[in-house]
C-alpha cells in the first residue's frame, strides 16, 4: 500500500514538472489576436516620438527615379512624415495608421487567419476590422509570436486603396522600430497625350508583349533612430520645409 | 576674313529686325516665368494627377530647373523661326538693296563671302541661345531656386536630381545651338535663290512649320519620312534629359544636324559661286 502510495507521489511530482511547460506552452499558442495586438501595442506605445535618416529607394515601372535620402518623423499616435531636399513619390498611406486603429481593443475586431513562414519565422496572421476608423477598412498583420513583432501587414484603405509593407528589424527591434519597410503599391497605368507632353517627333515604341507589372515598390531604410525627443508639430503639416 | 566677318556682324545687329527675336525671347520667359510663379504648383498638379492618385509627392515640384526646362520645350517650334528672319535675308537681302554687287567687288571670294555670312548668322544664333539661357535658367534658378527636374513623357516619368542636371543642360543648350545654325544655314541656302528679301524668310519658316507639323503626326507614311527631316533631328536636346542616355541615338542626330549644316551651305556656296548676278 506504501508502495503504491510512494509511486502515486512520484508520478504526481514528474506529471507536474513536465506538464508545467506545456500548460506554459498551452497558453503561448491560446494566447487570443486580441490580446496579442495589445501586447505589440504596449511595446510601440513606449515610443512617443522619433525621428531618423532614411535612405529611399524606388522601382515603380512607369518612373525612373534615383534614390534619394532625408528625414523621417513620427509622433504617436499616427503622425508619420518623410522630409527630402529632392523630389520623392511616397506611398499615401501612412504605415501607422493601423497601429493606432489597434490601440483601442473596443475599436476593432481581431480574426486570426492562420499561419505563415516568412523566411524562417513562423507568424501568426491577424485581420483586423477597425470600428469607426475614418481612413482604414481592413488591416491584416504577419506577427512574429516571439517577439511581439510585424513583420508584414497589409493596409486596405478607402480613399488610397491597399499597400503591403514588409518589415525587417535589427538594432531598434526592442522597440518595435524596422530597419528597413518595403511597401508594395498597387498603381495605375500612366499615359498622358503626346501633345501636353510637348513630344513632338518622338520615336514609336514597339509594343512589349509582356504586361507591365502593376505595382510599385519603394523601400524606406531607417538609420540614426532618435527616440522621444521634442518634435514640433509643424513638421507634420504639409507646406513645412 | 574678320573684317568680313565684323562687316556682317555689324550689318545683322544693325538691323531692327533682328532685336526682335530677343524681344520675342524676353517675352515668352518672363510671361512663363510669371505665370509659374502664380500658378506653377496648380500647372505641375495638373500634369502630375495620375501619379498624385497613388503617391504622395514630397519635395519642391516647381524649381528653377524645371521651369526652365518647360520653357525650352515651349520654344522649340517658335526660336527657329526667330534664327530665319535674320538668316533669311542675308544674301536676298543685299541682292534687293542692290548691295551685293558692291560686296562682290570686295577682295573676297563668293567662297568667303557666304562663309563669313553663315559665321555671322551662327554668332547671332549664340547670342539668342545666350540670351535665352540667362532668362530662361537663370531667371528660373533665381525666381523658383534650385532643385530636381521632373521630365515629363507620354509614358514616362523621370526625376533628375538637381546635381544631375547642370551638364545636361549645358549639352541641351549645344544642341539646340546646333540645331538652329541648322536653320540659319537653311535659310541662308534659300537666300542665295532669290533675290526678294521676305521670300526666303517666309519659305523657311513655311518649311519648318510643314516638317514640325508631320513630326507631330502619328500617320504610318510620315513615319517612313520623319527620319529625313531636319526638324526631327532638332529636338535630340531633349533626349539630353533621358535616363539612361541613348547615345547611340543622340550620336546618329548630331552627325544628322552636321550633315545638313554641310549640305546647306554646300548647295549655298555652290548656287552663289555660279549665280549671274546683273543687279
Amino acid at each position: 500500500m506504501i508502495k503504491y502510495f510512494q509511486i502515486g507521489i512520484c508520478l504526481l511530482i514528474l506529471s507536474h514538472n513536465w506538464l508545467k511547460p506545456i500548460v506554459i506552452e498551452n497558453k503561448k499558442i491560446t494566447q487570443t489576436p486580441a490580446q496579442l495586438l495589445n501586447e505589440l501595442v504596449l511595446k510601440f506605445n513606449k515610443i512617443q516620438n522619433y525621428q531618423a535618416d532614411v535612405q529611399m529607394q524606388f522601382d515603380i515601372p512607369f518612373m525612373r527615379i534615383d534614390p534619394l535620402q532625408g528625414k523621417v518623423y513620427f509622433k504617436q499616435p499616427d503622425k508619420f512624415r518623410v522630409k527630402t531636399e529632392g523630389i520623392a513619390f511616397l506611398p499615401k498611406q501612412n504605415p501607422y495608421y493601423a497601429l493606432a486603429a489597434i490601440s483601442d481593443s473596443n475599436q476593432y475586431a481581431a480574426v486570426e487567419s492562420g499561419t505563415e513562414l516568412i523566411g524562417t519565422i513562423s507568424t501568426r496572421i491577424i485581420n483586423v476590422l477597425p470600428q469607426n476608423h475614418p481612413e482604414l477598412v481592413l488591416a491584416k498583420f504577419w506577427i512574429d509570436p516571439n517577439r511581439k513583432l510585424i513583420l508584414k501587414s497589409q493596409l486596405t484603405t478607402k480613399t488610397n486603396g491597399t499597400v503591403q509593407i514588409e518589415y525587417q528589424y535589427g538594432a531598434m527591434a526592442t522597440y518595435t522600430l524596422p530597419d528597413q519597410m518595403t511597401f508594395t503599391i498597387e498603381i495605375g497605368k500612366f499615359k498622358i497625350p503626346k501633345t501636353m507632353a510637348i513630344e513632338i517627333n518622338a520615336k514609336k515604341k514597339e509594343q512589349s508583349v509582356e504586361k507591365p507589372r502593376e505595382t510599385g515598390i519603394i523601400q524606406l531604410k531607417f538609420s540614426n533612430y532618435l527616440l522621444n525627443q521634442k518634435i514640433d508639430d509643424k513638421v507634420f503639416s504639409e507646406n513645412s520645409k | 576674313m574678320l573684317y568680313l566677318l565684323k562687316t556682317e556682324l555689324y550689318k545683322i545687329f544693325r538691323k531692327p529686325r533682328s532685336y526682335i527675336g530677343f524681344i520675342a525671347i524676353t517675352a515668352i520667359v518672363l510671361l512663363i516665368e510669371m505665370a509659374m510663379y502664380v500658378d506653377g504648383k496648380m500647372y505641375m498638379m495638373f500634369f502630375l494627377q495620375q501619379i498624385d492618385a497613388n503617391f504622395q509627392i514630397e519635395g519642391n515640384m516647381l524649381s528653377g530647373n524645371m521651369v526652365c526646362y518647360l520653357i525650352l520645350q515651349t520654344l522649340i517650334i517658335q526660336m527657329p523661326l526667330l534664327v530665319a528672319l535674320v538668316t533669311g535675308d542675308l544674301v536676298s537681302g543685299e541682292a534687293a538693296s542692290g548691295t551685293i554687287r558692291f560686296l562682290l567687288t570686295r577682295p573676297f571670294s563668293r567662297t568667303q563671302i557666304v562663309s563669313t555670312k553663315f559665321i555671322a548668322g551662327s554668332v547671332y544664333v549664340i547670342t539668342l541661345v545666350i540670351w535665352l539661357g540667362i532668362l530662361a535658367w537663370g531667371g528660373g534658378l533665381l525666381i523658383f531656386g534650385d532643385g530636381d527636374l521632373i521630365v515629363l513623357k507620354s509614358d514616362q516619368i523621370i526625376i533628375l536630381r538637381a546635381g544631375d542636371t547642370i551638364w545636361r543642360f549645358l549639352a541641351a543648350f549645344g544642341i539646340a545651338l546646333l540645331s538652329l545654325c541648322v536653320v540659319a544655314a537653311f535659310s541662308l541656302m534659300l537666300s542665295c535663290f532669290t533675290d526678294n528679301s521676305i521670300g526666303p524668310i517666309v519659305a523657311s519658316i513655311a518649311v519648318i512649320i510643314l516638317f514640325t507639323i508631320i513630326g507631330t503626326m502619328d500617320l504610318p507614311l510620315f513615319e517612313y519620312i520623319k527620319p529625313f527631316l531636319f526638324t526631327t533631328h532638332m529636338i535630340i536636346w531633349r533626349n539630353m534629359f533621358d535616363n539612361p542616355l541613348d547615345l547611340e541615338l543622340i550620336h546618329n542626330s548630331l552627325l544628322i544636324l552636321v550633315f545638313y549644316i554641310v549640305l546647306f551651305l554646300g548647295i549655298a556656296i555652290y548656287h552663289f559661286n555660279k549665280k549671274d548676278i546683273t543687279q
